[in-house]
């Protein structure tokens, strides 16, 4: 980019924001959104800004707990099924009669639930993450198949629902899923910024043995990521049932992908031991600003696979070049002790 | 219309003919052009059938009824039956098919091992039914029904060995106009022609209630589909027909609810002066339905606001449709595919006839008009005599 042969006073604030992980796959979100605006008027309006906000929801409550995930060294594939077996269970709940809230509740309930068990066969069971949240993508997707049969779950949209799920506006511009989603951010922040859950979370993400040898309750921490990242998705689910009137089996087919791809061009690190929440909201923004540009732009939807993939690689490669300069920014404040 | 009719003559006769046809062969395989097994041939008659009034008279009569139990002799059909995905649109059709299969059980005394296997939409989907029919195969299934998203080339190796493990092989609902028939080797196609019966109806439904002129905007299958590029060739042709209509917009959608939801909020930001919305399936234009209401903007009443059309023929898009959501679908004869492909297999496996290589069943245009008699037809299979 032209910024990059700025040298100088301003190379070294250049330098601390090459550092923040965020801040590439902010550059890439102001790039995609000055160019969009120049070739497309309908772009830069409070409309649009509203479809892209509504649109990220999902991806960004998907994006916090698989973050939150990725900083212990785990990983969470079953994202996507969990949404879409809480989405069924949720609306299910409600048909039978009970108040709103009560299945709504049964939705986030059944999201933390599932996490819980991913947790328990991880932490117990010593089940590798990657395998233990696979089955379950499997597990959560074929019970949501066998008990529906492929036949869509409807008649559960009472009136409330269609505030908390933003079909109606009543506050203008802000809908119930955008301040969930901002709330979301805000205390998953806050958890891993100023709790000692978060301080242990990376602390296991970055080195589990040290962590284990200094008295870190490692499986505890590990469940409640589980945990939270299962809630996350099942209040994903709960705002999905209510925008699109339906549950289809197929609800959050994929959205494990576009978790992990949020979370990692987001800064998070599938190593374990790095990502923010703030970040989680980044990427997710670059692959909504991503899926509306190209919606509106009517490129061949094929390029959403190549722009998304792409973005992806560039965000990780951005994230390596900004690590290879903290590793040589830290060697270099460490020689002095040497000479 | 009438400016439009002109153009449109030419191309209409050929595109009848061909509808015409679907329909012949639709009866073909209902009530048989030997006036062989078929004691019933619509879904009324089903009903009647179920009612359990005893003597089933088919179009051959007693005796040849009598014949035909004797030949099935009380013989156990093992049958698999793969859709790409379990969905409202194949639940419709297995429970019609079922419906059929309990009559020809009672007339003729045939019973039936059914068995089904879905992918559920997984990225594995393709291997899994891969494996599912070579599984049937080696179990010696009579007849495996397959509809799938596989790839032609990798399919047709299946198929082969299949037939060579003396398993016949059938395709339902599959979009083979796009192959050429010489290289298909099912043994039957029962489904639809998804150019003239579904891209081309649902284009010209579009042309006829704009009068020929208007903005559209469309909302895609995923790219490479082989449904989506069959759907677009006779939508292709029916602007072509109508030079009027103008697909300002497009995106994908993925055949999906929330991503045609997406596709059509962010087009209708860019393009907010449109006429009609082609959701290539029911569930998109539902969610661009959706996204119509959400921009504030009016559905069409039978004289103004936004067309919204999608394809499928399901009980809840004919539900929209009722309740005004909907402007039209394409029903494209979920339960015609499932009986046709029950007698089919019957009629090749069992009595031995040679069926038609691609048979198709009839669609229409479902609007407020004919929804409910749409809706009854369907209806009236979802509560088959018996299940498998």
């Amino acid at each position: 980019m032209a910024m990059t042969s700025k040298t100088g006073v301003a190379g070294a604030q250049f330098g601390r924001l090459l550092q923040n992980p965020s801040s590439g796959a902010l550059a890439l979100v102001a790039v995609l959104a000055v160019a969009m605006s120049m070739a497309f008027p309908a772009f830069p309006t409070g409309t649009n800004a509203g479809n892209i906000a509504n649109q990220m929801v999902f991806v960004v409550l998907l994006a916090l707990g698989m973050t939150v995930v990725l900083i212990t060294g785990g990983i969470d594939l079953s994202v996507g099924s969990v949404m879409g077996l809480s989405a069924g269970i949720g609306a299910y709940t409600i048909t039978t009669g009970v108040p709103l809230f009560l299945g709504l509740l049964a939705a986030v309930a059944a999201g933390g639930f599932l996490g819980f068990i991913n947790g328990l066969l991880i932490t117990r069971l010593g089940l590798p993450d990657f395998i233990a949240t696979l089955a379950m993508l499997g597990v959560a997707r074929g019970v949501l198949f066998l008990w529906t049969n492929g036949v869509p779950l409807t008649g559960y949209m009472l009136p409330e629902y269609y505030i908390i799920s933003g079909l109606e506006q009543p506050f203008g511009f802000l809908t119930v899923p955008m301040l969930l989603a901002i709330a979301a951010v805000l205390a998953v922040g806050l958890l891993l910024k100023a709790t000692g859950f978060g301080r242990h979370a990376y602390g296991i993400g970055s080195n589990p043995q040290a962590a284990l040898l200094s008295g870190v309750p490692v499986n505890r921490i590990k469940v409640t990521a589980y945990v939270i990242s299962g809630l996350t998705a099942g209040v994903a689910g709960m705002l999905m049932a209510g925008r699109t009137m339906t549950v289809a089996p197929t609800m959050g087919i994929g959205f494990e992908l576009s978790a992990i791809a949020a979370a990692v061009i987001g800064g998070a690190a599938l190593t374990g031991g790095r990502g923010t929440a703030f970040g989680a909201l980044t990427g997710a923004l670059v692959l909504s600003i991503t899926a509306n540009a190209i919606n509106i732009s009517g490129v061949s939807s094929a390029w959403q696979q190549v722009v998304i993939g792409a973005v992806l690689l560039l965000a990780v490669v951005f994230d390596r070049v900004s690590s290879l300069l903290r590793e040589r920014s830290a060697r270099l404040r460490i020689k002095p002790v040497h000479v | 219309m009438s400016a439009a009719n002109s153009p449109t003559q030419a191309g209409y006769s050929r595109r009848s003919m061909l509808t015409h046809m679907g329909i012949g062969a639709g009866l073909l395989a209902g009530s048989g052009l030997l006036s062989a097994c078929s004691t019933v041939s619509t879904a009324g008659n089903a009903k009647a059938a179920a009612g359990g009034t005893g003597g089933i008279a088919s179009a051959g009569g007693a005796a040849y009824d009598a014949e035909i139990k004797k030949l099935v002799n009380g013989r156990t059909l093992q049958v698999g039956w793969t859709p790409p995905i379990l969905s409202e649109m194949f639940d419709q059709m297995e429970k019609a098919a079922f419906g059929r299969m309990a009559e020809l059980e009672e007339a003729y005394g045939i019973q039936w091992k059914w068995e089904r296997s879905a992918p559920t939409g997984n990225f594995d989907a393709v291997e899994q039914q891969v494996s599912t029919v070579r599984g049937w195969t080696s179990r010696g299934f009579d007849a495996v029904l397959v509809c799938t998203g596989a790839n032609f080339a990798t399919m047709q190796n299946v198929y082969q060995q299949a037939f060579d493990g003396g398993t016949q092989v059938f395709q339902f609902n599959q979009p083979v106009e796009v192959y050429d028939e010489e290289d298909i080797l099912a043994v039957s196609n029962i489904g639809y022609d998804n150019r003239w019966q579904s891209g081309y109806v649902a284009g010209s439904f579009i042309a006829e209630t704009l009068k020929g002129k208007g903005k559209i905007i469309q909302i895609m299958g995923p790219s490479g589909s082989d449904w989506s590029k069959a759907r677009q060739i006779g939508f292709d042709l029916a602007l072509k027909e109508n030079p009027g209509l103008e697909v300002v917009g497009t995106a994908d959608g993925g055949y999906l609810r929330d991503k045609g939801l997406n596709a059509a909020q962010d087009l209708l930001t860019r393009f907010r002066d449109i006429d009609a919305i082609y959701g290539e399936n029911e569930d998109m234009a539902l969610g661009a339905s959706q996204a119509v209401d959400a921009a504030g903007l009016k559905q069409w009443d039978g004289s103004e606001g936004v067309v919204v059309v999608g394809a499928d023929g399901l009980i809840s898009g004919m539900e929209a449709i009722k309740a005004g959501k909907l402007t039209a679908s394409v029903d494209v004869g979920s339960v015609d595919q499932g009986r046709a492909f029950i007698d089919a297999v019957f009629r090749r496996v069992v009595l031995g006839e040679h069926v038609a290589k691609i048979i198709e069943v009839p669609t229409r245009v479902v609007t407020k008009d004919n929804v409910d008699a749409a809706k009854a037809y369907i209806e009236g299979n979802m509560n088959p005599a018996k299940t498998y």
